[in-house]
């Protein structure tokens, strides 16, 4: 956009919310203008400060403001702001393979847009996020697009423009986004293999259930691919959480998924151990969750259980042949298993420490442009 | 708003019992003596078919108004009453996308009860693919005598439809299917699209299954957009509601 004025931004003025009118000094707002400031400072750093931005990206409520963001992201993902390659011609873009499939699925993102934007306005965003997503695709002849990238293509559209959204999404696709971009979803379907795998260390009973009701992972499929864009009402929600992303490792979306799975351990529990209840039960995200402290978690979690040192059970999921032996054991367990667990694990305790988002910025971060790309999450040729 | 009503109606099936106080009354107790089958049906077809448009105008008896790609599957479910018998209808919505059915969601083929293809009366490369999706359904191992049915989709616009009824009924019969040509969007025809599950469901409660057929015990919890609808349901009826655009194979497999 080229007023500079984002379509969601509602935050950008600090202003006390009701409940706090009546203390002079709100922490809340504070705690905010101190936020700011802090990230005003290592934007103006020369060079920037990648690290203190990283870690103000991560910690309690990210990068604060659209404004901000628009300066912090292209540093963040190291792109010139300055040197966006021009549109193609419509022709171009319109000529590639993907088109059509795009069209389709932008003409379905309504539910994208801020509620009450006007329709015009809405209308035209639309025909710019169409080109944002052509766009990479035709510079990047090798990526392939899947559905669920218009999610993350649009949300940077309503925070940064098209322009910058382009530039960003471009080097994301390049990078975190990169291996939901083969022709096909192998490497995708990969990466969802270590949900269990960290689920099982933190709570292995919740690991167990979820196996006998044979649950799958499909239920955050789009929870990784559109990070959390399908599946969130709340657009301010979900730019937060991009914050997050951007300044972390390509699996943090597992990781959170994870601690959300793990934070409605007592729902899932509490259902029927069959595919169908614990799936459609895990695959809405309720919009009242304490996401600032699952966002915490995740990043507990990573910092307990980095992706290499799952990387061997998350390879064993993929290669197991899921039929028979399964098959026979959920028979087996399915009978014994509603009582079992209600009475043996309401206290099973889930072993989640604690880290200081530092000790995260440190290990999420660590020489991480070099790592995005070779796989380092043990992805095998 | 739509989108609220799709983004809650899973919610809704499985309610998060936990923070719920227990149900005490009598008619829940009543209800959780209850045991219904519970029939597994998937719905394949390419993108934008209206796969979802088709589940959801089934479950809730609304045409959405904002749908959004599908990834991976949604799982929506509806109870009926079939002469008597409470059933339950678990339909599984699945991806379109070619990346997406190749890897994603062969989980969910597994233990299904009935097939439903769907394509898009407007739009020829929708039918054209059919044969792929058949043999999507046939590499899954999917029993032949697992009811299969054909639906053509958006047929309210009148004049965009490129595949013939005639055209569509061949195909159906050399792959011994029913054939529905319906639309999820058209009010006038919404009663068809409950035909058309209704028609599945008699079909899987008469049919001895080959799959095992689970049983539920139905806890109480009627979610709100879970109708019990009575099934006043005759073939002569619903033939004539159909304006002799579809036709159902006899002797098929199910
Ligand atoms: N005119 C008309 N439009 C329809 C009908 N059913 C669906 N649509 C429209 O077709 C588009 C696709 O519908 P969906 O239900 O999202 O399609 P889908 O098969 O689920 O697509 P994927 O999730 O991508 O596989 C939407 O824009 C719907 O509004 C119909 O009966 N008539
Ligand atoms: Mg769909």
């Amino acid at each position: 956009m080229s007023s500079g004025e984002s379509p969601v931004d509602k935050q950008d003025n600090v202003r006390p919310n009701n409940l706090n009118l009546s203390t002079p000094k709100s922490p809340t707002v504070a705690s905010r203008r101190q936020k700011v400031a802090k990230i005003r400072l290592a934007l103006i750093n020369k060079p920037v400060d990648i690290s203190a931005l990283k870690q103000l990206a991560i910690s309690k409520d990210g990068l604060v403001s659209d404004e901000l963001r628009k300066r912090a992201w292209p540093k963040l993902l190291d792109v010139d702001v300055d040197n966006i390659p021009p549109k193609p011609e419509p022709e171009i873009l319109q000529g590639h393979r993907d088109y059509n499939q795009v069209v389709l699925d932008v003409n379905r993102s309504l539910k994208r847009f801020p509620p009450g934007m006007e329709e015009n306005l809405r209308m035209s965003l639309q025909d710019q996020l169409v080109d944002v997503i052509m766009r990479v695709l035709v510079h990047r002849p090798e990526l392939h697009y899947y559905q669920g990238y218009h999610d993350i293509c649009v949300t940077f559209l309503l925070v940064v423009g098209e322009d910058m959204a382009f530039a960003l999404v471009d080097k994301l696709s390049q990078n975190h986004l990169r291996d939901f971009m083969d022709d096909n979803m192998d490497r995708t379907k990969h990466m969802l293999n270590y949900l269990y795998p960290i689920i099982g260390k933190s709570s292995p009973d919740l690991r167990e259930f979820m196996e006998i009701a044979e649950a799958g992972n499909i239920f955050c499929l789009s929870w990784l691919i559109t990070w959390y864009g399908h599946v969130l009402n709340d657009i301010r929600q979900i730019i937060r959480f991009y914050d997050f992303f951007i300044a972390c490792h390509q699996l943090m979306p597992i990781y959170l998924a994870a601690a959300i799975v793990l934070y409605r351990k007592k729902a899932v529990l509490a259902t029927e151990c069959e595919m169908c209840f614990v799936h459609s039960l895990l695959s809405k995200i309720p919009d009242d969750l304490p996401f600032e402290k699952l966002v915490s978690q995740a990043g507990d979690l990573f910092i307990q259980f980095p992706p290499k040192t799952l990387a061997d059970e998350a390879m064993m999921i993929f290669e197991k042949s899921k039929a028979a032996a399964k098959m026979q054991r959920r028979a087996i367990a399915k009978r014994v298993t509603k009582g079992r667990f209600s009475t043996i694990l309401p206290n099973g305790g889930s072993v989640i420490v604690s880290v200081t988002v530092w000790t995260l910025v440190a290990a999420v971060t660590a020489g991480v442009y070099a790592v995005w790309k070779s796989n380092d999450w043990g992805w095998f040729s | 708003m739509a989108t609220q009503e799709i983004s809650t109606e899973n919610n809704e099936t499985v309610a998060d019992n936990v923070d719920k106080p227990t149900e005490s009354s009598a008619v829940t107790v009543i209800e959780k003596q209850v045991q219904r089958r519970i029939f597994k049906i998937i719905v394949i077809g390419d993108s934008n078919v209206g796969k979802t448009c088709l589940t959801f105008r089934f479950c809730s008896g609304k045409f959405p108004e904002k749908t959004e790609a599908t990834i991976g599957v949604d799982f929506r479910e509806k109870t009926l009453t079939v002469d008597s018998e409470l059933i339950k209808l678990q339909l599984w919505d699945t991806a379109g996308q070619e990346r997406f059915r190749k890897s994603m969601v062969q989980h969910y083929y597994r233990n299904v009860h009935a097939v439903v293809f769907v394509y898009d009366v407007t739009k020829m490369s929708t039918f054209d693919s059919l044969p792929q999706w058949i043999d999507e359904c046939d590499r899954h191992n999917l029993n032949i005598h697992i009811p299969r049915i054909l639906v053509g989709n958006k047929c309210d616009m009148l004049d965009k439809i490129v595949i013939s009824t005639n055209l569509a009924q061949k195909f159906a019969d050399a792959h011994n299917m029913p054939l529905f040509e319906t639309s999820a969007k058209d009010d006038g025809r919404a009663n068809h699209v409950d035909a058309i599950f209704m028609t599945l469901a008699h079909k899987l409660k008469n049919s001895k299954p080959m799959m095992p057929v689970h049983m539920a015990q139905d806890q109480g919890r009627l979610p709100g957009n879970v109708q019990v609808v009575s099934l006043d349901w005759n073939r002569d009826r619903y033939r004539s509601a159909d304006r002799g655009q579809s036709h159902q194979k006899e002797g098929c497999a199910c």
